[in-house]
């Protein structure tokens, strides 16, 4: 890591840094297996840009391995996981992001489904209690086949 | 007549035809950037052809283009004379080439076969194209004299194209 | 000339169709047994043009002749004639043409079968049909017509999209996934028809059962095949992604389901008329939907076909559908309604209410996450995405209670009981439920949701069996010898029941392997040299070196790896990369090496010289969802196969109970 910095500033390379956009690092740097792990989880929540629809983590385009490249190394830097969405997000909009934030008008696709769950539940107790009557008892047997009389239905119907 | 069923239902179809329509005709392909308007993300990176180091940061005070490419793209082939050609006719311009996922040798043996007339630069591992939000090559941005990004452009490029993305440059 | 021709017979088919819709409306309408019949007439008209026009495609496609436009589009004659016949559905005008061909038999066919039967609702029936097949006719005639001329006269074309010809699954996937889209426009008719008439009697629900359940198996396969081919060609080693399109695919499926279950309901205790035809009425929208997902261009999806200008047209057609159904249910769905009534809340009939209630919320949130990115550019003008991190939270926990309903609800007697009854009724299982749960953990599954997954599949195939076989036992407890016994109950008269289960196994099983599959897999990306080897997952992998072929239509570079296991060679892997003339990127084809237990996939990333960049995947039990999901559709057919022809017995008035399923 130090002696690529080092090469870097020898040829005078400079390339944009996620310092300038996101600032220090506000995590422990990781390695090893977490390091991967984590890289792994990121990887499934950024879009790849050039495919379609699919994670990075997914893609096997050149740009998508690019883009893995770099959260490997921005985690490995110490950077945080809502640090490095927020670095990929302010070049690639909220494009990039497949997981939608908690924000504004995003956070209507998550609340939607929940307060459709939470209606038609209300709904169907409703609906229930409204259909459910002193029990008349079933004449509806699990097998209304066994009742004598259908079985001498059946015998006329089955008749050749 | 079920007075519910009929406004839950008018609202439904409002809704899925008004939001449908509004879909109909926009290219699902292209990627809006939200650098348009910012300050350019600054690199300094060594041209290919050239050996000159080039810091975006210096070429302040006119319009620069940066154009990202590779040797392993075909569209860039198609697009790569018109900026050749753009690059010879506009010298307050400049032109800036940045290529990543390549080697110096294919850049050198393109460039030699199809001409060169601005410093193309190598960006090893995408890095800066990451910055700038690349999707997929070609993709050009268009930098006005303050350093600002005015415009992107996805897919070759045209002498239209980049006259008129240009122009936002040079106000 | 038979560019010309064709011309003529969809001119036809528009006429015929549009003719026909209005002549069975009106008979409809005047209960004219005269009016059906030439309503019927209309309608095997329809299917004939339909037919003969497909017909006349193929032909020009066989023979390639490149005068017919779409032929000039996708024909050539550098392609094998399995190509040039299924290229066919290979793009949007044939496509289009395909949609009708599939239409005109199912209406034709649905209207033969009914033809002496349900006169009540078959004129208003045929005529819903015929106006589907005339907004196809006409999207057939004007904006994607494929018999249009071409002068000059090409030599040759360029062949059709090299997706197709990448994979075996791109030929049946397409046919699938149509005979279940358009199969929808048969339940949809009969759903119209009852509503229209104000009545749905016991009898109209087995035609109107069945024509959903066949549609439903043809999705059912569908779905699977588009996910196993993504599986074993997009690299990645994944077979669903939430995109869009795969999205629309699943749609419809879901609510058909729904539709299903609630029409057991609906038989059982005269409850839900109006809903179960709601549900029906979506499932036709969401494919109308579907379908303009796919081919408006406004949705990013690998399955997509790219430009189309039918995106207006298939939305007008939509907004007309779903304005026709929301005015149909608003005025008709109270009229549907009788004095049915279920008895307990926590009995199967509620179980069913909540497995809707599930269904529906399921359908919503994939509908919304799917469109959510168009409402938002319309609202803010600003791009976003919802993609797979979302659709799996959202997804799974509705996912994981169905299974739970799936497990339950079968178990619970149907009307009210008591507690000691349900306690007998819920326990035995769990046993079953706790030893899947031990095997998962015994193999490391760790992941609690997997783990929650293994027992409530353990708990549901244990209900599901004991269900299965349950009149059998009843039977043999009986004294009834074996096989009769055995016969009749599963498959003659309980076959209904027992295919229902049968598609209940498959559907536990597709739980647990898309459960396991998906928190199980492990991967590694290697770059080897030449004879290089790598270890992993077991298997160790020596890479060969690598091969150039090229075939008429793309140039492919062939990988060659050899899999070993302790020194034992296992066997050879090829995944590949092919670059095909007409695309720009090229297109990986994985290998895999499939077990029993565990798929082995190898996926080139990139080839430099000698060194290749490859993804090793091991992913365990993927291989049974395509299994499970072939035995969920088997379990429909069971469901599905007529046994005779019906039988009319008198039936004295006082036994209500009687209806079809016992009879027929």
């Amino acid at each position: 890591m130090i002696a690529t910095f080092f090469l870097l500033a020898l040829l005078q390379i400079k390339v944009p840094d996620a310092a300038q956009f996101v600032g220090q690092p506000q995590g422990r740097p990781l390695a090893g297996a977490q390091l991967e792990q984590q890289t792994m989880a990121i990887s499934h929540e950024l879009r790849c840009p050039v495919c379609q629809g699919l994670a990075i983590g997914d893609s096997p385009s050149i740009m998508a391995s690019n883009m893995k490249a770099q959260v490997r190394e921005l985690l490995e830097r110490g950077y945080t996981e809502e640090q490095i969405l927020s670095y990929f997000e302010k070049s690639y909009g909220q494009f990039v992001l497949l997981k939608p934030k908690f924000q504004g008008v995003n956070a209507l696709v998550w609340i939607l489904p929940v307060a459709v769950l939470a209606i038609g539940f209300v709904l169907v107790v409703s609906k229930a209690k409204k259909l459910e009557v002193e029990p008349v008892h079933a004449a509806a047997e699990e097998e209304p086949a066994d009742d004598p009389y259908l079985a001498r239905v059946r015998e006329m119907v089955e008749k050749p | 007549m079920n007075r519910t069923v009929l406004i839950i239902g008018l609202i439904i179809v409002a809704a899925i035809v008004v939001v449908l329509f509004a879909g109909l005709g926009k290219d699902p392909q292209h990627i809006d950037s939200p650098l348009v308007g910012k300050p350019a993300p600054p690199f300094a990176l060594k041209a290919v052809n050239t050996g000159e180091t080039i810091d975006l940061e210096s070429l302040r005070g006119k319009p620069v283009i940066v154009n990202f490419w590779a040797t392993w793209c075909v569209p860039c082939y198609e697009e790569h004379p018109t900026l050749v050609a753009n690059a010879r006719q506009l010298p307050n311009v400049q032109f800036v080439g940045v290529v990543f996922n390549d080697t110096e040798d294919k850049i050198n043996h393109f460039l030699a076969e199809r001409g060169s007339a601005y410093p193309t630069l190598l960006d090893t591992n995408g890095k800066t194209a990451i910055a700038y939000g690349v999707g997929g090559v070609p993709e050009t941005y268009f930098i006005n004299a303050a350093g600002t990004i005015v415009a992107k452009f996805e897919g070759p490029m045209n002498t239209e194209i980049l006259q008129e993305n240009l122009a936002k440059a040079m106000r | 000339m038979t560019a010309t021709f064709g011309r003529f017979l969809i001119l036809a088919s528009v006429l015929v169709s549009t003719t026909g819709a209005f002549i069975a409306y009106a008979a409809g309408a005047k209960r004219s047994p005269e009016g059906l019949k030439w309503s019927q007439r209309f309608a095997y008209a329809f299917a004939g043009l339909m037919v003969i026009a497909t017909g006349v495609m193929e032909y020009a496609l066989i023979t390639h002749d490149f005068s017919v436009q779409y032929v000039a589009h996708v024909g050539s004659t550098q392609v094998p004639l399995w190509v040039t016949i299924v290229s066919l559905w290979s793009s949007l005008e044939g496509s289009i043409l395909f949609w009708g061909f599939i239409l005109g038999i199912y209406i034709a066919g649905t209207t033969w079968v009914n033809r002496n039967e349900h006169q009540e609702y078959m004129p208003f029936a045929i005529g819903t049909w015929l106006a589907c097949g005339a907004f196809f006719s006409f999207l057939i005639a004007g904006p994607a017509n494929p018999f249009l001329s071409v002068n000059p006269v090409p030599l040759d074309g360029p062949g059709p999209n090299p997706l197709l010809q990448n994979h075996l699954l791109m030929i049946i996937h397409p046919p699938m996934l149509y005979l279940g889209y358009v199969g929808m426009t048969i339940p949809f008719g009969f759903a119209a028809a009852a509503l229209l008439r104000g009545r749905l009697g016991q009898s109209f629900l087995r035609p109107l059962r069945a024509s959903l359940l066949l549609p439903w198996v043809f999705l059912t396969i569908a779905i699977m095949l588009g996910g196993w081919w993504a599986y074993e060609v997009l690299g990645w080693g994944g077979y669903w992604a939430w995109d869009p399109v795969e999205n629309a695919s699943l749609l419809p499926w879901l609510t058909a389901t729904a539709a299903l279950h609630s029409a057991i309901v609906m038989e059982r205790r005269g409850v839900l008329k109006g809903w179960t035809v709601t549900l029906i009425q979506a499932s036709f929208l969401l494919t109308i939907l579907g379908t303009f997902m796919t081919r408006s261009g406004v949705f990013n999806s690998v399955h997509s076909f790219t430009q189309s200008a039918i995106g207006p047209t298939i939305l007008i057609f939509l907004a007309a559908v779903l304005l026709f159904s929301v005015l149909l249910l608003a005025f008709r769905i109270d009229s549907l309604e009788s004095d049915g009534r279920i008895e307990s809340a926590v009995s199967r009939e509620g179980m069913f209410l909540v497995n809707n209630l599930f269904f529906v919320v399921f359908t919503f949130t994939v509908l919304v996450g799917t469109v959510f990115p168009l409402v938002v550019e319309a609202i803010k003008g600003k791009q976003m995405s919802v993609g797979r991190p979302y659709f799996d939270a959202m997804v799974v926990p509705v996912g994981t209670a169905l299974l739970f309903l799936l497990g339950v609800g079968p178990a619970l007697p149907w009307g009210k009981t008591n507690r000691k009854e349900m306690l007998r009724a819920l326990l035995p299982p769990m046993i079953t439920g706790a030893i899947a749960l031990i095997i998962g953990y015994a193999f490391g599954v760790r992941n609690a949701l997997t783990l929650i997954t293994l027992f409530f599949g353990g708990y549901a195939i244990h209900v599901t069996f004991a269900q299965m076989w349950l009149p059998l036992r009843q039977r043999l407890k009986k004294g009834d010898a074996f096989a009769p016994a055995l016969i009749d109950t599963q498959l003659r008269r309980g076959r209904r029941r027992f295919g229902g289960y049968v598609v209940h196994a498959g559907a536990v099983i597709v739980f647990v392997a898309i459960a396991v599959s998906s928190t199980m897999r492990t991967q590694e990306e290697v770059t080897l040299t030449r004879g290089q080897s790598t270890t992993f997952a077991g298997y160790t992998v020596t890479f060969l070196g690598t091969e150039e072929r090229t075939e008429p239509h793309r140039r492919s570079t062939i990988a060659r790896f050899n899999i070993s296991k302790n020194g034992q060679p296992v066997t050879t892997m090829e995944p590949r990369m092919n670059q095909y003339a007409a695309m720009r990127e090229p297109v990986g084809t994985p290998d895999v090496h499939s077990t029993i237990g565990r798929d082995y996939y190898l996926s080139i990333m990139n080839i430099q010289g000698d060194q290749v960049g490859l993804l090793i995947i091991n992913v365990p039990m993927v291989g049974w969802i395509w299994g499970a999901v072939l035995l969920m559709g088997a379990g429909g057919l069971i469901a599905l196969i007529p046994m005779r022809r019906r039988t009319y017995v008198v039936v004295p008035e006082s036994s209500p109970t009687i209806d079809d399923e016992a009879i027929a």
